[in-house]
């Protein structure tokens, strides 16, 4: 984990690609996808696995290392319409079972649009996009001129960096300036965008065990 | 008057027989085969022959879509002439839907089209009664399909064809091969067998170079090279029409320009044509060239094949030929007429390219001419084949795997591979069939149909792009559009930069939805390359002469012009370090600034140096630590490093033996990271990678996904998938020749070992030296290997 200052708060850029935020002990994911393969399988693409069980397990390993009060999804919870199967819908809540305290919110994306809100009995309160939190807006598409300061998902950031002669590696990224922090997408069965570095924009690079910032 | 090749097959064919007809280009193949079946349908009328066209009778398929409308109106020309009532159309994916609609009610009595909208046919279940009438399958130009997927698909088709109709004679055109009887068996499947015939026309070809006046100043490495400019212009200047192949994209760009600058006036008059430019604009550029309108066209293999290009009076070749059917092919395209001699104009970009000249003239006399080799068994065609018919008339599952096995490149298909694809395609494999939700082929009764209309419509779709990969279009402001290009090579191009493409000298303002939307640029500066790679090795067959040819020189044997030419240079190479004999591997050593090099010379093409670099690299570093870096070229490999390790440790030997060839190479390249590339294409074959197109439906979008991601959820969660396996396997093949590297690493274990210290580099060396395209071997973790690169970074700004 690796903290930052944004905006007068310290927050943690978890290589587990979510945000941290201490004060509130508040979690933040962007872009979950939950049930993509479900949707794939229904048009005859036989992605195998079952990434909604892993990225459940995932997100329970996080909230257990933090202790974590509340958790914001940052947009894209279901996939598409496709996703709405039993089977998705009983592993979230089994998820859902081991942390009964837990607060949740949506701050619904483009993809949530289509497929609805998530299931009643996850009691997640879902907001529209931007939602505002303290100091600070919480968004699913990044906004080019906001009045406040903003965390968002939506664009999946990616990052390729070379060096002499050595291969580029590309790694899922944070991409942070003092209005806005861009997560990197949560979910596993994800694909990811690359994105280029502004002059006043910091990224930080993961590879799902440690953080790293490109100068 | 017939020729006698030409009766020979008419005879064949009215004993009921197939076969393969290979003859040169331009010497009559297609009479060989089309008048056959006209004249027996003209036998079967009395008294009189009809009025009505015939239902289906002849099926044509050609490898290009862009060539099928050609080769229709040239067929319906002959029967036309000849006075019968024959129909001839195209169908390809360029036909209009309401064309396509109206032939599936009535086609025409000869359908001309392309292994990809056949398949799709047999999608339809109304397809076996409308071929019932069928009694001839042509497929054209078969060398250039034998040893690709739609070779492999073209196969499963005509399988299908046969079980359908028992008496179907198939017979195929082909360029000469090194093995054509490989072709005839392919071709006919396992359950026929035909007749090969040879056109015994000889046709002369002559190979001629343009050899620098100065060749103390020839350029000993690169690839573009524009010192020859002025000289191709006068070449063009002499005839009436030229073709000026290149052998990649960039360079056609390059000389294109280049001719422009040193001829102004040509604006207009000449031409360029490369398989990412429009295609109206190239089908422009076709019809002037037919209509004998323009000087010259600067093109890639896109203009190897064609059916009439009459009025092309010169071939010329820019930089090495790399293989020698590929040489005849084009040199085939002069002297298209019956009994002319072809000629092709070769024009070095550096000086090694002499030695290849000299060669390939050799291997032409002696016919030593390239083998292509069928695919084995690619399950994702199989699957994708599977559906097609399960989507048509539905499929048993016994009597279609007896079709399929009769398939040549499926003769060996095994019990456990066909039920891994059914599994595959009905239940999802193995790690999805415990959910129960995946149904695309659904077995009912013993018969293997598709029931969901939206799967049905989403593989028809892809049938149809399965060769190609996402591309972006590239279009002026006002909408008018230039071409396309692979996503991947645009990429590299910045908005504001410059590029040449088209042609032209563009400036990229933006890209978005998969379109770049440019002007032409106001500066002159320009990135040339903005594609890299597609450079085809040098084939065995001429990496042999060319190895001969040194050999003579090294006897001061030089009885060729080209080799003449070369004298000083060769001189130079003996003098420093040596030119070797057949049974000898030469290896140089010199010490520069950079380290130690070392320059090993197998003479196995840039494929197999490449994985010879890295299996080298390999076992260094696990006798000791090491930091090395590479270069391959098409004559050998250099390996770099700045410590000595001494001559213990370069026991050549034993770093180049074939033994634990298979497991080593897996350690030594990154092969999973080469095999996602690949999987991406056999993912697409198999359906499961739904590329979209302009104006597809939204829910399309969302299950779009890159072939990278894909790999890797395969990769962790059913890592025993087959396809997985065949990406692996075909990388091996493709990417790494790995046969050819098993019989060089043999073939190196008896060869004399020819190590030379030099002081500065040799002919031999230096281009291997400038080449600028290095690899590091790295053994560090992705951190240490990420901060390095940042603190690089940091370093330079």
């Amino acid at each position: 984990m690796l903290p930052i200052l944004w905006n007068q708060h310290e927050f943690f850029l978890c290589p587990e690609k979510a945000l941290y935020w201490p004060d509130r002990k508040m979690v933040f994911l962007a872009d979950t996808h939950f049930g993509k393969a479900a949707s794939f399988w229904k048009m005859g693409i036989p992605v195998p696995g079952n990434s909604t069980e892993e990225d459940c397990s995932r997100m329970a390993r996080l909230l257990c290392k933090l202790k974590a009060e509340s958790l914001v999804f940052l947009g894209d919870f279901l996939h598409a319409k496709a996703a709405r199967t039993d089977t998705i819908r009983d592993t979230i809540l089994l998820w859902r079972k081991n942390f009964p305290r837990l607060q949740l919110h949506l701050v619904r994306g483009n993809h949530d649009l289509h497929a609805g809100d998530p299931w009643p009995e996850l009691q997640i309160q879902c907001h529209p996009d931007p939602w505002g939190l303290e100091s600070f807006d919480c968004r699913h598409i990044p906004a080019s001129s906001a009045i406040h300061p903003y965390l968002a998902g939506h664009l999946h950031p990616s990052y390729r960096i070379s060096g002499k002669g050595q291969k580029p590696i590309i790694s899922p990224c944070f991409v942070v300036s003092p209005e806005k922090i861009i997560l990197p997408a949560f979910g596993s069965f994800t694909g990811t965008l690359k994105v280029t570095k502004s002059s006043h924009e910091a990224i930080y690079v993961t590879n799902g065990a440690e953080v790293i910032r490109i100068p | 008057m017939a020729l006698p090749f030409q009766e020979q097959a008419w005879q064949a064919f009215q004993d009921g027989k197939s076969g393969l007809v290979h003859a040169p280009t331009g010497t009559g193949k297609t009479y060989a085969v089309w008048i056959p079946p006209l004249m027996e349908w003209l036998g079967q009328q009395s008294p009189k022959p009809g009025k009505r066209a015939p239902n289906l009778t002849v099926l044509w398929v050609t490898p290009l879509r862009s060539l099928a409308q050609d080769t229709a109106l040239a067929l319906q020309k002959i029967s036309s002439a000849l006075d019968l009532p024959w129909t001839v159309e195209a169908r390809t994916g360029d036909t209009s839907g309401s064309v396509k609609l109206r032939q599936r009610r009535h086609f025409p009595s000869c359908l001309v089209t392309t292994p990809e909208s056949l398949s799709l046919l047999l999608s339809y279940a109304g397809t076996r009664n409308a071929f019932s009438s069928l009694t001839t399958v042509v497929v054209d130009e078969w060398h250039e399909l034998l040893a690709t997927k739609r070779g492999t698909m073209t196969e499963l088709c005509l399988a299908r064809l046969r079980n359908w109709i028992p008496n179907l004679r198939t017979w195929g055109l082909s360029a000469t091969l090194g093995n054509l009887g490989t072709a005839l068996s392919t071709l006919l499947g396992t359950k026929s067998q035909g007749i090969l015939i040879t056109a015994n026309q000889k046709k002369k070809f002559v190979v001629e170079t343009i050899i620098p006046k100065d060749m103390g100043k020839f350029p000993w490495s690169g690839h573009l090279g524009g010192k020859l400019v002025e000289q191709v212009a006068r070449r063009i200047e002499k005839a009436k029409s030229t073709l000026v192949f290149t052998n990649v994209r960039s360079q056609t760009e390059y000389w294109f320009n280049a001719l422009l600058e040193v001829r102004p006036q040509w604006q207009g008059q000449i031409g360029i044509h490369h398989g990412s430019i429009d295609k109206d604009v190239r089908l422009f550029v076709e019809e002037r060239l037919r209509k004998g309108e323009i000087k010259a066209v600067v093109c890639t293999s896109s203009l190897d094949l064609g059916v009439d290009f009459a009025p092309v009076s010169q071939v010329l070749q820019i930089g090495g030929p790399k293989g020698v059917a590929r040489l005849l092919q084009r040199a085939g395209r002069s002297g298209h007429q019956p009994g002319a001699s072809s000629k092709i104009y070769c024009v070095p970009t550096q000086a090694m390219e002499l030695v290849e000249y000299a060669a390939v003239r050799n291997s032409i006399q002696r016919m030593a001419i390239e083998s292509r080799i069928p695919l084995q068994a690619p399950l994702d065609l199989l699957s994708q084949h599977l559906v097609t018919l399960a989507l048509g008339e539905g499929f048993s599952k016994s009597h279609t795997l007896q079709e399929v096995r009769t398939a040549w490149s499926y003769k060996d298909l095994s019990e456990q591979d066909w039920q891994w694809t059914i599994d595959f395609i009905t239940k999802g494999g193995k790690s999805l069939s415990a959910y129960g939700q995946f149904h695309k082929v659904v077995e009912q009764d013993g018969t293997y149909r598709v029931s969901s209309s939206n799967i049905s419509r989403y593989h028809r779709i892809s049938i149809g792009t399965i060769t190609s990969d996402p591309s972006v279009l590239v279009t002026f402001r006002n909408g008018k559009k230039l071409g396309s290009v692979e996503q991947s090579f645009l990429g590299r191009v910045k908005p504001g930069q410059n590029f040449y493409f088209a042609g032209k000298l563009l400036e990229l303002k933006r890209i978005a939805n998969l379109t770049a939307i440019v002007s032409i640029a106001k500066s002159k500066k320009g990135i040339l390359s903005i594609w890299s790679g597609g450079k085809a090795p040098l084939s065995s067959e001429l990496a042999q002469a060319v190895r001969e040819k040194f050999m003579e020189a090294g006897a001061s044997n030089l009885d060729c012009k080209e080799m003449q030419a070369m004298k000083g240079i060769l001189d130079l190479q003996r003098k420093h370090s040596a030119l070797p004999k057949m049974d000898q591997l030469l290896i140089e050593k010199t010490t520069s600034k950079e380290g130690i090099h070392w320059f090993v010379f197998p003479f196995a093409g840039r494929l197999v140096h490449e994985g010879m670099a890295a299996l080298v690299g390999y076992r260094l570093a696990k006798i000791l630590p090491v930091t090395l870096t590479f270069s391959v070229n098409d004559y050998g490999f250099h390996i770099c490093s700045n410590q000595d390790l001494g001559q213990e440790i370069m026991n050549w030997k034993k770093l180049l033996s074939p033994r634990d060839l298979d497991d080593e190479l897996v350690g030594a390249l990154n092969l999973s990271e080469m095999a996602k590339k690949q999987f991406r294409e056999v993912a697409r074959v198999a359906g499961l990678i739904f590329q979209g197109y302009p104006g597809a439906p939204k829910s399309s979008r969302q299950v779009q996904v890159s072939g990278n991601l894909l790999f890797d959820v395969f990769e962790k969660y059913d890592s025993g998938n087959l396809l997985l396996a065949q990406a692996k396997r075909e990388v091996l093949e493709r990417e790494l020749e790995l046969d050819r590297m098993k019989i060089k690493l043999e073939e190196i274990q008896g060869q004399e070992l020819l190590l030379k210290q030099t002081r500065k580099f040799t002919p031999f060396a230096f281009p291997l030296w400038a080449e600028s395209l290095r690899t590091t071997l790295s053994t560090e973790s992705w951190g240490d290997r990420v901060r390095k690169m940042a603190q690089d970074l940091e370093a330079s700004a």
